[in-house]
């Protein structure tokens, strides 16, 4: 009601409001190619993001390459100091390739379903 | 033009990133934003600029639609938001050249007006301060209802009302309106 009363106010208009409406109006711009330049930069912008993710990982990964290599040969060099039967004993508590395997298929199983439930 | 229609694209556009749903609705709202962009900036290159601008951002924000008022409306709020941006970002770049010594006239109540260009409507507009100015653009160039000018400014539809009055009063103090209405 209080709506109603507000819209039929603002449709009482007095001669000031014609003429400023009047003076007000513009004729329609013509779009000459503004669409086509905004939804282009739009698709630049998409495109973008798409590689940026692909690039910084590319980039991380030769940055990452030559740390990573001295990383590793300092880590097979502590483990020819750890004695045998403590390698032994740690590597029959891990848990077998198989288990991994199955693991691996009930998260993504359960990813997957949550990625449904979610649509 | 219809608002369901509107809707139905923003969906789209929403769901699966569709440009062309984008497009038309660009396509759609394009005179409009440039139009009001242009009356409150006074520089039609700039305005233009600024309706690209606005455009962009409503694409990153269009998840924020809630398709409560008019889709024009939304979108009118987010070029005003982009003038007072770029209007801020302006004036503190001028500033910053002030500072380093080069002397810039920057005031924001500036209205840059092309002069081979300046219209009856300019004349007007420009005895308006910004917030004023964009209020009643909104209301007498777009049409927009009060509510929508409200929302659009994020002010109570009371405040629209009054700054309109006093837009009006304005005018008519520093302008014989009614000489031009009758020739």
């Amino acid at each position: 009601m209080t709506s109603k009363i507000i819209n039929m106010a603002e449709r009482i208009k007095d001669a000031d409001d014609r003429l400023l409406e009047s003076m007000f109006a513009a004729a329609p711009i013509a779009d000459a190619g503004f669409s086509a330049a905004v939804v282009k930069r739009v698709r630049r912008q998409l495109w973008l993001r798409r590689l940026a993710v692909p690039v910084a990982a590319l980039i991380g990964g030769a940055i990452a390459i030559k740390p990573l290599a001295g990383f590793v040969t300092i880590v097979a060099s502590l483990t020819s100091m750890v004695p045998p039967q403590l390698i032994d004993a740690t590597t029959s508590m891990l848990p077998q390739l198989s288990t991994i395997v199955l693991g691996a298929m009930v998260l993504g199983v359960c990813l997957l379903g949550l990625r449904a439930l979610e649509d | 033009m219809t608002n369901g229609e509107d809707y139905q694209l923003v969906a789209k556009v929403v769901s699966s990133q569709d440009t062309a749903a984008f497009g038309e609705l660009v396509r759609r709202h394009q005179s409009q934003v440039r139009n009001f962009l242009r009356k409150l900036a006074g520089d039609i290159s700039a305005a233009d600029d600024l309706s690209q601008d606005c455009f962009m951002h409503a694409w990153a924000k269009m998840h924020t639609f809630s398709g409560r008022g008019s889709f024009i409306g939304w979108l009118l709020k987010i070029a005003y938001t982009t003038f007072l941006q770029s209007k801020r970002k302006s004036k503190r770049y001028a500033e910053v050249i002030e500072q380093v010594g080069h002397k810039m006239e920057v005031d924001s109540q500036t209205y840059t007006l092309q002069a081979d260009e300046v219209t009856d409507l300019d004349k007007l507009l420009a005895v308006l301060d910004e917030e004023e100015r964009a209020i009643m653009i909104m209301s007498y160039a777009c049409g927009l209802s009060h509510r929508e000018i409200g929302d659009a400014t994020s002010m109570p539809v009371g405040t629209v009302k009054s700054v309109i009055f006093r837009g009006k009063q304005k005018i008519r103090t520093s302008f014989d309106i009614k000489d031009h209405q009758h020739g």
